[in-house]
This record gives C-alpha cells, structure tokens and sequence, in this order.
C-alpha cells in the first residue's frame, strides 16, 4: 500500500493530508479533528457525516478520501467563521431544534445548500432536502421549522440590506413591510 | 474498512481507465459514485479505478433519441431539461428516489445499471424505454440492450468493461403517448419494494399500438412483462383490462421474502402497480378507459 497525497479546501484554508488509497473521506475529516463531521452508520442512510463538496451535501462515509482531490469542503466548523452564527444555526437555537446535537451538524449544511440555491423553499422542500439527515430525539417539525425560519431571516436581511444601499436605513425597510 | 486497498486511481481518459481496468482484472474494481461499493459485502478488490473523471457526465438528445454519460448523477438526471422532458420524464422522476440528497449527488446512472440490484429504479424505467448500453473493454466495443445485460443478482454480462453511456431510442413517431413511474417503499427514497415503469402509445381511435410494462424489486432482476404488454395490444382500455394486465403481469414475477416485504405481498403488488402505471399513462396521454 502506498500512501497518497490530497489537496483539498476545507472551510477556506487549502489543505495537504496524506491518506491512505482506502480511507473515507469521514475518517480523514475525523483524523485531522473536524470532529463536527459526525460517525453514525456509516452506510449512508443516516446523515450524521454530512459535509458539503463543492457545495453540495454528500455522506462522507460513501466517499473515499481519495475523489476530494482538489475540492472545497466546508464542514460544520466552517459554517460560522469568527464565532458570528449562521442564521440556520440561530433559527435552530431559537426553535429549541437541538436535543442531543448529533444530527445538528448535517442538519445545517444540508439546510444551507438547500437554501444557497431556493432561498424561498416551500416546506416539503425543506422536508426533502432534510430527508437524509436523521434525527432520533426531537422529531423533525422543529428543525423544519428552524430552516423555513432561516429562509425568512435570511430574505429580511437582504431586503433590508438592499434598502439600505439605496440610501433608505434598516429601521425604515423593516417599516415597509 | 479498506485497509487492503493497495492504490486508488484516478484515470482522466477512458483509454487509461480500459487499460488499469485490462492490468488489474478482478483485482480492480470500478469506482464511480461509491455509494455501492462502500457497502457492498464484497471486499476481493484490491485496487479502485474512479471513472468520474473521464468526461462521462452528460445528456445529449439528438434525432436518434438520447444519450446519457454512465458517469452522470442522480441529481443531475433529476435536473436536466432533457430527461425531465423525455418519456413524461419518468427517468428524472425515478431518479429522484434513489435515496437521499446526500446519496444522489454522489450516485451514477452506470452505477446504478452496473450495481445489477433488482431493485434498481433507473433498470425498471431504462427497460421500458428500450435502452441500450454502450460498453467499452480494452479489446471491444459493444452494445447491449439493457434487457440483455442482467444475468441476476448483482450479476451483469460484464467482463472486464466498463459502460460508457446509456442510449435511449427515439420513439416510434405519431399517436398519443403516456408513461409512468410507480415505487413503492418504505418512505419516498427508500429502497423499492416493487417499482414499476410503464409507457402506451395509442392511435386516434384510442387503441393501444405500442406498450412497455417494466418491473423491479419482483425477481432476480429488473423485468419486462411481456405477457400483460402483449395484452394491451390493439384493444381500448377499460377497467377490465386494466385489471387483467395487473393479474398478467403477476404471473410473470418471481419475488423473494426478505425482511423488507413477503413474496406473496409483492406479487400482489405488481398487479396494483402494473395498473396505476396503465392509468396514469391513459391519463397522461387522453385515452379514455371504459368501464
């Protein structure tokens, strides 16, 4: 067995690991302590691992380490760079949509490629876009709740940060409506 | 998992990847999407060959019908103006079941062929649409009908090949047309328990002048009910022939019990299938069904 090189982009920062030619992409996530890239079932029916390649959400179980050559990963410590919450991860909070946690992770990068290509998702498109993320605690109305919730706060601020550039202030947009 | 995987390759020409694949024989697996490999039992490999990197990803419609890259995805399938078009767009439809968002961005449409699982969405829908494989090997090039291709369970006529592209026909020209595809399974993308695929062709006096009825989840491999097709032939629908093309068809499957569902339940499965795919045809396509 040979080890091989991969170069990768994980959360912004360009990466070099050396894997081995049979590792999952999970486990070099794991190995190199993203540890927010969860291990369930690793059969790719549960979600937990779920990280976004080129911004699209796939199981990092079912995928070996060796096809992220010369992708961009963001994983769930990616999501809020400087410690500021992306409005999904403040929508869950606020709809007391995390019990345990373990499926938060995958939840909210699914949730955020979702909503990256509809900001405006009706809601069986939230409940299908979080079909493959599974949860054993709270159910899934909760975290529906939370993305649809997003989707509106995310809207809000491009309203407001449109009206602004136009010369109007935020309190003012916020009144129009 | 794979500890024993001595080297990954990553061929970007499909002349590399036939001649790793000619090298390495049955040490040398086929990679595409993964979703399979990853939890398919079988761990002889020794060697992964990725064939998503030789320029196989994509759909093509010419006037001879259409042409599909083995190494597209799911999600790309579901997307694409062209099998959201084409046949009532029951391909992109079956598509769209094949598991999660997570699983469909990564899996293949060869994969899904290539897999051989006789629960394949895509097989059962590829069927009634008379597909035909293009498959490249080191020596040869062939073409095969997909309803040649199986030889069952997880087994293919495959030797040392892998498949380039899918090709549908054009479809024979004139009268009305309406397709269908039926899954049932546990939740929306779960594993079929019995899928089904249909299309009719009728004449302006609403006779059936072409059918395909297709089934899958039902036998050692994705099926044609030729019986209850030939059936249709020539008649008008009406309930009854709805009903005995679903009691036809059920004689043509041969279900195992697994710890999804019974034999008998997916016997008796095919024949509601086989008829709401007949009526959401006739549906689709104006012809009326007598009582």
């Amino acid at each position: 067995m040979v080890d091989m090189l991969i170069m990768v982009t994980i959360n912004g920062e360009a990466k070099r690991f050396s894997i081995a030619p049979g590792d999952l992409l999970l486990d070099v996530l794991r190995r190199e302590a993203y540890f927010g890239v969860k291990r369930g079932c690793e059969t790719g029916e549960c979600g937990a691992c779920t990280v976004l390649v080129n911004g699209k959400p796939i199981n990092s179980c079912l995928m070996f380490g060796a096809q992220a050559e010369g992708t961009e990963i963001l994983t769930i410590e990616g999501v809020a760079p400087d410690g500021k919450l992306d409005p999904i991860q403040t929508a869950f909070l606020d709809h007391g949509a995390v019990q345990c946690g373990f499926c938060t992770p995958g939840m909210i990068l699914s949730a955020r490629a979702l909503l990256a290509g509809r900001p405006d998702p009706t809601e069986a498109e939230v409940r299908e876009a979080l079909a493959g993320n599974f949860c054993r605690c709270t159910g899934y109305l909760k975290p529906v709740e939370a993305v649809l919730a997003a989707a509106q706060a995310n809207r809000e601020a491009g309203l407001s940060g449109a009206r602004t550039k136009s010369g109007r202030s935020r309190g003012q947009a916020r009144k129009r409506q | 998992m794979f500890d024993h995987i001595e080297c990954f390759y990553r061929p970007g020409t499909l002349r590399e990847a036939l001649l790793l694949l000619r090298k390495l024989g049955k040490r040398g697996a086929i990679v595409a999407g993964a979703t399979d490999i990853v939890t398919r039992a079988d761990r002889s490999p020794r060697f992964f060959i990725d064939v998503t990197h030789l320029g196989l990803d994509f759909v093509r419609k010419n006037r001879r019908g259409c042409a599909i890259g083995a190494a597209t995805t799911m999600m790309a399938l579901e997307k694409s103006p062209i099998t959201c078009r084409l046949a009532g767009g029951i391909l992109a439809k079956a598509a769209a079941t094949c598991g999660s968002i997570q699983n469909r961005n990564m899996a293949t449409l060869g994969g899904n062929l290539a897999n051989a699982s006789p629960a394949a969405d895509t097989a059962a829908v590829l069927l009634a649409l008379d597909a035909q494989l293009v498959v490249d090997g080191s020596r040869r090039k062939r073409k095969i009908p997909l309803a040649e291709f199986y030889i069952g369970p997880h087994q293919t006529v495959l030797n040392g090949e892998l498949i380039k592209e899918i090709v549908i026909p054009a479809l024979p020209g004139g009268g009305r047309w309406g397709w269908s595809f039926q899954k049932l399974g546990r939740t929306e993308t779960d594993i079929a328990l019995v899928n089904a695929a249909a299309g009719l062709q009728a004449d302006s006096r609403g006779r059936i002048k072409w059918a395909r009825i297709a089934l899958g989840a039902v036998g050692p491999m994705p099926l044609r009910a030729r019986a209850a097709e030939k059936l249709l032939i020539g008649n008008a629908l009406s309930e009854e022939l709805l009903a005995r093309a679903g009691e036809v068809a059920m004689g043509e499957v041969s279900p195992i019990n697994d710890g999804r569902a019974s034999a008998n339940y997916r016997r008796e499965m095919s024949a509601v299938l086989v008829r709401r795919a007949l009526r959401e045809c006739a549906c689709h396509a104006g012809i009326p069904i007598l009582d």
